[in-house]
């Protein structure tokens, strides 16, 4: 335990002195401001502290409009922009350094000559780069929490899923991360083939929700719909593409998950919410159910499990090689 | 507790095709100051870094403080100063030795105070809340052995302790390592200069090319290469340093120097150099350093 205590101090020191950690705060707590800035009254809604408003009727203090598009905005700008990518990017450049820059002559010895094994050692690093943007996240939660009290009149605790999300994607790459550093020692090589692995990632899933479309539902990438001999031949590939999406993490669709699990004072999630409130506005009238399912028919046990095997055997080899490698 | 700090059976490291240990065996006795010598890349550091499980060796067999080389509860009454160590320049010397000491499992009160004792031992108080950034190499080397020191360990691995240190400093850590060994700490020094590690060490080994190529004490090693020097005025006439050198002396202008334990064989010399008119001008007793021990071993090894 009091090496556990030691190895995240030190990675707090570590945060601390990165000009790029403090960078990322400050930007945090901006949009953390500019979001705080949004408020509602009797007319409608307001921006920067009343500086500008804007008449909307449906949108007062205290209507569910108002309360679905404050939440939206938190998911759909801070949590999937700010939080899943902005802040990743800086996170990982960040914390990119942490083991090759350990790995380095004289700088392991100290620490592996102590009474603590390899494995151990290893897994605290992993938890004390967590912290980088655990923080973050707990910082936006907390505002949020307090912003949407302020603004809408309600307690919505469920924001703080926002957290354990986020550090879910945070890990699946930072893995990914600990790995290439471990094997290349190189921290710009590292980034690199993480970030095309996210790309990747994110090329998988689309992949795999449009074969599974055409597939299943027979709209076609366009939106329109496919003869059943297309539909077969893509039937016959779905397979092919659900295996990268399968094996790979999923960051996108975890980021998702917070529409399933940010819930509104009504008891309806966010997702649902938003369906509706686009059916109400006319918006997406072609909308079926078919679609609709299509985007929630992982179960938030399958996303995120599938996505921590990919982590446990990524973190698994990267503890291996840490632990076998000469220092 | 009994039995050598350090027992080494067989020690084995390869890299590949290369060879960087080629089966060593050693033994430290506890109390006293070791001296692992051996020129660049002899395998000085590779066998520290083994026995600290920092590298894994390719064969180990031996006992470190009782235990089987690797025992991971033992490392905890091990200090270890590494070679170029490389401390986070974010922190302060203070912090240095505080995350040894966590590592090291020594708790949060013994930390501090241990901490403060350290910092006044090595020279540091002053300078105990600055950053790394802000020290020079000695005054690095000075935390490093701090850190090496905070757990109280019962054997101290220091690898090239005085590297980058002003004299000043060297005075001071060999004087560090010699308290240590008054208290009953075991040292391990690892360095390439011999003179310091003469004055400091009971015991040296000399390593070349991944083997053991000398060891002992270093009074009896001294004692071991024991030789006369005389001295003339003018070099030494030809023919005669022919008839010396025939006898096992070495001759180098005005120098004859010859291995003896007393000064009998030196008699009949002098009186070959009386009976050639050659005057003597000096007849001293001479032994042979650390550092003439060492090279002679060396340059021995690689004739072989």
């Amino acid at each position: 335990m009091r090496a556990f205590v030691t190895v995240i101090v030190d990675s707090i020191r570590l945060l601390r002195a990165r000009a790029l950690f403090w960078v990322s705060l400050f930007i945090s707590a901006f949009v953390a401001l500019i979001y705080l800035s949004i408020g509602f009254d009797d007319r409608g809604m307001s921006l920067l502290f009343g500086a500008f408003h804007f008449d909307m009727p449906f949108m007062t203090k205290g209507s569910e409009g108002a309360e679905l598009l404050y939440l939206g905005i938190f998911r759909n700008f801070i949590v999937a922009w700010w939080l899943t990518w902005i802040a990743v990017v800086i996170a990982l450049v960040s914390c990119a350094p942490i083991l090759p820059e350990f790995m380095t002559e004289g700088a392991a010895g100290v620490a592996l000559s102590k009474p603590v094994s390899r494995p151990l050692l290893f897994a605290y690093k992993y938890i004390g780069a967590l912290l980088f943007i655990g923080l973050q996240a707990i910082l936006f939660a907390v505002i949020v929490f307090i912003a949407i009290r302020w603004r809408v009149g309600t307690w919505n605790p469920t924001v703080f899923w926002s957290v354990p999300v986020v550090l879910l994607v945070f890990s699946y790459l930072f893995s990914v991360l600990v790995l290439l550093g471990i094997r290349t020692r190189s921290v710009m090589a590292s980034v690199m083939l993480t970030l095309i692995l996210w790309l990747m990632c994110f090329i998988a899933q689309v992949g795999e929700s449009v074969c599974h479309s055409a597939a299943n539902h027979g709209i076609g990438i366009t939106g329109g719909e496919l003869s059943e001999e297309e539909r077969a031949s893509w039937k016959a590939a779905y397979p092919w593409a659900r295996l990268p999406y399968v094996v790979l993490p999923k960051p996108g669709e975890t980021t998702s998950l917070l529409d399933r699990w940010i819930v509104l004072g009504d008891g309806d999630n966010l997702g649902n919410s938003t369906f509706e409130a686009m059916n109400r506005n006319g918006r997406f009238d072609n909308l079926d159910e078919g679609v609709k399912d299509d985007l929630a028919r992982h179960s938030p046990a399958w996303v995120i499990g599938s996505s921590l095997a990919f982590e446990a055997v990524i973190l698994g080899l990267a503890c291996l090689a840490f632990s076998r490698r000469d220092f | 507790m009994d039995g050598p700090a350090v027992e080494i059976e067989y020690l084995r490291k390869r890299y590949g095709g290369f060879e960087a240990l080629a089966g060593v065996s050693l033994t430290v006795p506890r109390g006293t100051v070791f001296g692992l010598l051996g020129p660049n890349g002899a395998g000085k550091s590779t066998m520290v870094k083994s026995l600290l499980t920092i590298i894994r060796p390719t064969e180990c067999r031996g006992r470190m403080l009782g235990k089987p080389i690797g025992d991971r509860a033992t490392l905890g009454k091990v200090g270890y100063l590494p070679e170029h160590a490389r401390f986070p320049e974010h922190l302060t010397g203070r912090q240095v030795i505080g995350f040894s000491a966590g590592l090291a499992g020594v708790g949060v009160e013994e930390t501090r105070r241990r901490t403060q004792a350290l910092l006044a031992r090595v020279g540091m108080k002053e300078w105990a809340d600055r950053k790394l950034s802000t020290y020079s190499k000695g005054m690095r080397q000075r935390i490093g052995i701090a850190q090496a020191l905070v757990n109280e360990p019962e054997i101290v691995f220091l690898d090239e302790p005085t590297d980058g240190v002003d004299p000043e400093g060297r005075i001071e850590i060999r004087k560090m390592i010699e308290s240590l060994r008054e208290e009953g700490r075991t040292v391990f020094v690892n360095s390439h200069l011999l003179g310091e590690v003469e004055q400091v060490a009971d015991e040296v080994a000399i390593l070349s090319k991944g083997r053991v190529i000398e060891s002992g004490k270093v009074a009896m090693l001294t004692r071991l290469a024991k030789r006369f020097e005389i001295r003339t005025v003018g070099p030494v006439p030809p023919a005669l340093r022919q008839v010396l050198e025939r006898g096992g002396m070495r001759v180098a202008g005005d120098c004859i120097s010859l291995d003896a334990e007393d000064a009998a064989p030196v008699q009949p010399v002098i009186d070959q150099l009386r009976s050639s008119g050659v005057a003597i001008r000096e007849l001293r007793e001479a032994k042979d350093s650390l550092e003439d021990i060492f090279l002679r071993a060396v340059q021995g090894k690689e004739a072989a």
